[in-house]
């Protein structure tokens, strides 16, 4: 799962080495088409390079993204969750191996990309950072995380790049039941005992930040991405994703009864549009940058688990063979 | 053929005492597996253990299911309200994962003596068991697959690998016999034909581990020297259980009147 | 100081809570295989995606639960990346085809016009 908080580099138009204009021309004419590209395919080195980096941080972000959930899988309470939190979570993982495998394709090995996950050279997305409290807190986030996750990827798979729409539409059919596991979750708490209604509003109140700051910052203020979204790398705006998403969310949780913490939030109805608190920026911004509740712990978790499984793999490794890109 | 309401109540008594066995080794196991999801040595295997933990759970949940058709309270009151003292798995799956050497090879001996025993079942004279033991077999297939591989290939694998194995094989081997821990009921579940009894299966079992470990390079420890770890099945459980139970109830338990 | 988690397997691993920065070596690359799927007999394999295995033993084994595992499938193909030879997209002009090549097709064959003149010449003898 993943949101609109991409950390792309600086684009610089597309003109940062000397292309081939004929080729870049042509490129052009072929995603503007609607054509995807292959691996194989000419691109401008700014597209792979941006690519890499995408696909990359939304991979980090699903092996990332199975810990918050996975602090719940051996106290999900009762055989039904116990199922579902487990499957939920071994898609995540899932869904990592297949973006690790469609960014590989671009050249960059899936070793290189754990050693920069675990550096903090690579990025992942920031509300993973924060830890899930109780079992509510995985409610909520199989619900409301995975929401947002969907709106982002369902427009990234009209992108295009190939594998990564590929992979893209097989996440989305995984998504969709994470979405349901987690609306159920919430949907019990809600209207269950007081205990466990508190547990869920308290839930919500903890994520609410992290929710608005998924997708990203403002349009306003990001990085500008107008190469990126001619080349169909970035396929949303943020704030686009944002309003989509309070659209879609705000009347199922206030269906509920639940409280939203943030007392500006309403409709414009002249508009259309939501209108909310400006999340803090500097605080995504600290957080992104190492310094939230959980970044320590995550990648020394990731780590461990590298570590752990070297032998593992060095113990089945054939000397005489080389590492091979995937071809698709 | 036998079903729910054709049993004595000698035989209902040992049928039962059957069910919890298997369903609390399974309840157990997948539990234990469970905490590898999201923390597996390579995303692939990751995947799989994780598969093959759910398949664990799932069968639990079925058993404890059949205990719930023949009077016992629902599978999540069995599962998640007994005490300690109550749970009558064997010791082998009480265990801390370790490291993965240790959680592969205990998947390898339990799951092949899982594989034998419900095929055993599959011709059981209880029917509903008999049906249950028929559904796993796709998945228990899939489990002994994947576990022969991996010990094969660990086994015979360069580094510290081989070691590694031995060393896993060396631990779980006592505790592994402990799943064969007769019951007072062995007589009646073998005349009634409803299970072939746990000697017959450790004999078939090792006829069927044996070979799989030579051809790992494994050196097999000597049966005759090795000590059963005997206790789980009346009750008596390594010191791991109940932090395990009191971990996997704990929330369960903030509201046991609630529907989570 | 090991790190205290709120999820009780990350505390149980004593992981220092002083952060190494250092990238870990020689983290090694297994093959990577290409996975086939049929979804069932009398289909057609589908490529569905590639993974990471060190044979190709293993590779079916991991494919079976990352490819198949959701879906309906009756058999699996593993292949070797190193192992698939592709065409160039460069190339993709090869594929295009003059539109003129009638004489392959079938509807390029209409006799029926010849047939209902015969047969009405016939008529007049
Ligand atoms: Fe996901
Ligand atoms: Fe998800």
């Amino acid at each position: 799962m993943y949101g609109g908080g991409y950390i792309f580099e600086e684009s610089k138009n597309g003109k940062s080495e000397a292309e081939d204009s004929e080729k870049l021309e042509r490129f052009e004419s072929k995603i503007a088409a609607g054509e995807k590209i292959e691996p194989s395919d000419w691109m401008p080195a700014e597209y792979r390079k941006q690519l890499i980096r995408m696909i990359e941080q939304h991979a980090h972000s699903e092996i990332i993204g199975a810990l918050p959930e996975g602090t719940w899988i051996t106290r999900a309470p009762g055989f039904r969750r116990k199922l579902a939190l487990m499957a939920k979570v071994q898609d995540e993982v899932g869904h990592a191996q297949l973006l690790y495998s469609a960014a590989e394709t671009l050249g960059k090995p899936r070793e290189d990309m754990i050693n920069d996950l675990i550096t903090g050279k690579s990025k992942y997305s920031n509300v993973f950072n924060y830890p899930a409290v109780t079992w509510a807190d995985t409610a909520i986030i199989a619900w409301l995380i995975d929401a947002g996750a969907i709106i982002n990827q369902v427009a990234n798979s009209k992108g295009s790049y190939g594998p990564y729409c590929r992979a893209l539409e097989r996440i989305c059919v995984e998504e969709s039941f994470h979405l349901k596991y987690g609306h159920d979750n919430v949907v019990f708490l809600a209207t269950g005992t007081p205990k466990q209604r508190d547990m869920v509003q308290e839930a919500l109140i903890r994520w609410w930040p992290p929710i608005m700051h998924f997708f990203g910052p403002s349009d306003k203020i990001s990085v500008h991405t107008e190469t990126l979204m001619r080349w169909k790398v970035k396929m949303a705006s943020n704030d686009d994703m944002r309003q989509k998403f309070l659209d879609m969310y705000v009347p199922k949780i206030w269906e509920l009864g639940l409280t939203i913490p943030d007392p500006l939030l309403k409709k414009n109805e002249t508009t259309g549009q939501w209108e909310y608190t400006e999340p803090d920026w500097n605080e995504f911004k600290k957080v992104i940058n190492g310094d939230g509740p959980c970044n320590k712990e995550r990648l020394a978790v990731r780590r461990n688990a590298e570590e752990k499984g070297e032998w593992v793999r060095r113990a089945l490794m054939r000397k005489d063979e080389r590492y091979t890109v995937p071809f698709a | 053929m036998n079903g729910i309401n054709d049993f004595t109540e000698i035989q209902t008594e040992a049928a039962k005492n059957l069910l919890y066995r298997l369903a609390d080794d399974q309840l157990i196991l997948g539990h234990r597996n469970s905490e590898c999801t999201g923390l597996g040595p390579i995303l692939e295997e990751d995947i799989a253990f994780s598969s093959m933990a759910q398949d664990k759970l799932g069968h639990s949940q079925a058993l404890y299911q059949l205990l719930h058709n023949m009077g016992e309270k629902d599978p999540d009151t069995i599962a998640f309200t007994r005490k300690v003292n109550e749970y009558k798995c064997c010791h082998l799956v009480e265990y801390p994962i370790g490291e993965y050497d240790f959680s592969l090879m205990r998947h390898f001996l339990f799951d092949m003596s899982e594989a034998i025993r419900f095929n055993m079942l599959s011709s059981s004279s209880f029917e509903p068991l008999a049906k249950i033991a028929r559904k796993f077999k796709g998945e228990l297939k899939y489990h002994t697959m994947h576990a022969v591989t991996w010990i094969n290939q660990l086994g015979t694998g360069s580094g510290e690998s081989p070691f590694r194995i031995q060393k896993s094989l060396d631990v779980c081997f006592p505790l592994a016999l402990g799943i064969f821990e007769p019951s007072k009921y062995e007589e009646t579940l073998i005349s009634e034909k409803i299970f072939f009894g746990e000697k017959a299966l450790q004999e078939k079992w090792l006829e069927a581990v044996i070979p799989v470990l030579k051809n790992a390079g494994l050196v097999i420890p000597d049966i005759e020297n090795v000590t059963a770890a005997y206790g789980g099945r009346e009750g008596i459980h390594t010191e791991y259980l109940k932090p395990l139970i009191d971990e996997m109830t704990e929330v369960y338990k903030i509201d046991t009147g609630a529907e989570w | 100081m090991s790190i205290k988690s709120i999820d009780p397997r990350i505390t149980r691993e004593n992981l220092s809570d002083v952060a190494d920065q250092n990238p870990i070596k020689e983290l090694n690359h297994w093959q990577t295989y290409e996975v086939f799927h049929q979804t069932k007999k009398g289909d057609h394999h589908i490529h569905v995606g590639s993974l990471h295995a060190p044979n190709a033993e293993m590779a079916l084994i991991l494919a079976k639960e990352q490819y198949a595992r959701r879906y309906e499938c009756v058999n699996i193909w593993v292949v070797k990346s190193s192992n698939v030879f592709t065409s160039d997209y460069d190339d993709e002009d090869i594929f295009e085809t003059t539109p003129e090549k009638m004489y392959r097709e079938a509807g390029g064959y209409k006799v029926m016009e010849k047939i209902n003149k015969y047969k009405k010449e016939r008529k007049g003898v």
